[in-house]
């Protein structure tokens, strides 16, 4: 590891649920990091606490223990800094795609002349301008979350956390939008964490790989991945990309075939 | 590049113009919807004109179609069918439009605090169990016989189930969209003004549907108890003389009414809502 700080730095994260049945453990002394620039993709069995762990990054649950560090300082939150993209799209149905894309820029109080410009470039670059004036009842699923994505770029954010962004998409699209984003955030050097169930995407896209037990959600090891590429589809044929597969099939305890 | 392969290559045979369809969607030749429509009240009004003719039922108890034709005629000339449908016409829009604003804010004003949506919550469905019409009474001796007791009865009839309509369209609002907002640093006026008001537009509308029938509900009521207007008062006045053609035309002038409120709806809503995916399975073969 080189001596700079990381971009985002979460240090011995804990959360625990309180419900009638008792204390649940979530999340156990969760330590994860990605540099400035850096793709990083955490993947674990159901309810290991991936979406807990976003949703404590987004502000929307307070952790019990731990420390945030964006930039070496401590935060409570990332509110207003992370750009968040589900396996839903979430676009409003009312508005326009344009203004859907708008949104996050809107909320800020950026006029919007001035929005416009670079939410059109956007569209653009991914093939949506023509949809602009259109409402998302028009578009098809793969169309609906470029468009989130475009909505998730636009306001500039320094780290982009995607929880499953393309698990509802059929596999061609989900190959297509994969290509779209990786070429997107390394042009534009943002900071990554994606939270998957599919290793195979996990591998075409991160340079590291947290793996999470199930729970409660503790850090089970971490995987860089050296792969000649940047290119997810090229990834897949790389001579090293099966190996990484069935290593991280094992640490998940699946069995596959040739195991 | 598509272009260029569409023409240039032999690519699968056109379908030949003579080819014969598939029998997929043949659907059976059926007259225009309006036709049938036109021969069903055709068919009823002559129905009932021909049993009333027959002697088969009494003119004096059910009226007839041609007496309801006169007397129709009858109004319309001495300009009171006019006055009167007027004065309903307005007192229950205006109740329509009042009962609809104090119901709707409050509505989606308790979006915004949890706590005090549950403490006034039981009152809400003990009024809205209540049959409203029974305060037509005290209505009127609040507000006197004059136009405003009609469209407080109205209000009192449209507020509560506007309020209940948007509190529940306000709790619906998308919560994943709302976390979205939120992450993008969002404060909950925003989200108020930007994800719960736009997607409880929708349910909000659908409930004018109801309350236009409500409001029309409480000015005729309104009307019945003590007015000098009103269809209402023409209904109530001619049925205690036993004019029942006189009745009829107060009947069809309410249903007239309905009919154009309900218009203005639907034209509201497709300006609000073009936004909405108005594809519904009645397009469908099934």
């Amino acid at each position: 590891m080189s001596v700079a700080t990381p971009k985002l730095e979460i240090r011995n994260l804990s959360k625990r649920f309180h419900t009638p049945k008792g204390t649940v453990n979530v999340l156990d002394d969760i330590s994860i990091n990605a540099a400035a620039g850096e793709f990083v993709s955490i993947i674990g069995p159901s309810g290991c606490g991936k979406s807990t762990l976003f949703n404590i990054l987004t502000g929307l649950l307070e952790h019990d223990s731990g420390t945030i560090l964006l930039d070496g300082k401590p935060q409570t939150n990332l509110r207003g800094r992370v750009g968040y993209m589900l396996q839903r799209d979430l676009l409003m149905p009312w508005r326009t795609v344009l203004d859907n894309v708008l949104v996050g820029l809107e909320l800020r109080g950026t006029p919007r002349a001035e929005s416009v410009e670079l939410a059109r470039e956007y569209l653009h670059t991914f093939g949506l301008l023509p949809f602009q004036d259109s409402y998302p009842k028009a578009l098809s699923g793969g169309m609906r979350q470029r468009a989130a994505l475009a909505r998730t770029l636009l306001p500039d954010p320094d780290i982009l956390l995607l929880d499953e962004p393309f698990s509802a998409l059929d596999y061609q699209t989900r190959l297509f939008l994969e290509g779209m984003l990786a070429d997107t955030v390394t042009q534009k050097g943002k900071t990554v964490i994606l939270v998957t169930h599919d290793i195979d995407e996990a591998i075409a896209l991160s340079e590291r790989i947290f793996v999470l037990s199930a729970r409660p959600g503790r850090l089970k090891s971490e995987h860089r991945i050296t792969l000649d590429t940047r290119s997810p589809l090229e990834a897949r044929h790389d001579s090293r990309f099966s190996a990484y597969f069935d290593l991280l099939c094992q640490e998940l305890d699946i069995q596959t075939a040739h195991a | 590049m598509s272009q260029s392969s569409s023409s240039a290559t032999v690519s699968a045979p056109a379908p030949a113009d003579s080819a014969p369809v598939p029998a997929l969607a043949r659907a059976p030749r059926l007259p225009p919807v309006w036709l049938a429509q036109l021969l069903i009240v055709v068919l009823l009004f002559a129905a009932w004109e021909f049993a009333v003719r027959q002697g088969a039922v009494s003119a004096f108890l059910f009226g007839s179609p041609s007496g309801t034709a006169q007397a129709a005629w009858n109004l319309i000339v001495s300009g009171e069918l006019w006055v009167h449908a007027n004065y309903t016409l307005w007192a229950s829009a205006a109740g329509f439009v009042v009962g609809t604003v104090i119901g709707t804010i409050p509505g989606l004003a308790l979006w915004y605090s949890p706590y005090g949506a549950k403490v006034v919550e039981p009152f809400l469905v003990a009024i809205n169990s209540v049959p409203k019409i029974a305060f037509a009474p005290l209505v009127i001796l609040w507000f006197g016989t004059g136009v405003i007791s009609k469209v407080a009865l109205s209000v009192s009839l449209t507020a509560i189930v506007a309020l209940l309509a948007a509190f529940q369209a306000a709790k619906d609002a998308d919560p994943d969209i709302q976390r979205m907002l939120v992450s993008l640093g969002a404060t909950k006026r925003q989200i108020f003004t930007k994800v719960v008001v736009p997607s409880a537009t929708p349910y909000i509308i659908s409930t004018f549907r109801i309350n236009i029938g409500f409001a029309l509900v409480g000015t005729v009521v309104g009307e019945f108890i003590s007015s000098k207007y009103g269809l209402g008062h023409v209904i109530f006045v001619a049925s205690s003389l036993y004019d029942l053609n006189t009745v009829w035309v107060g009947i069809f002038s309410l249903m007239a009414l309905g009919f154009v409120l309900y218009a203005g709806v639907d034209v509201a809503e497709k300006r609000l809502l073009r936004w909405k995916d108005q594809t519904d399975a009645t397009n469908f073969k099934l």
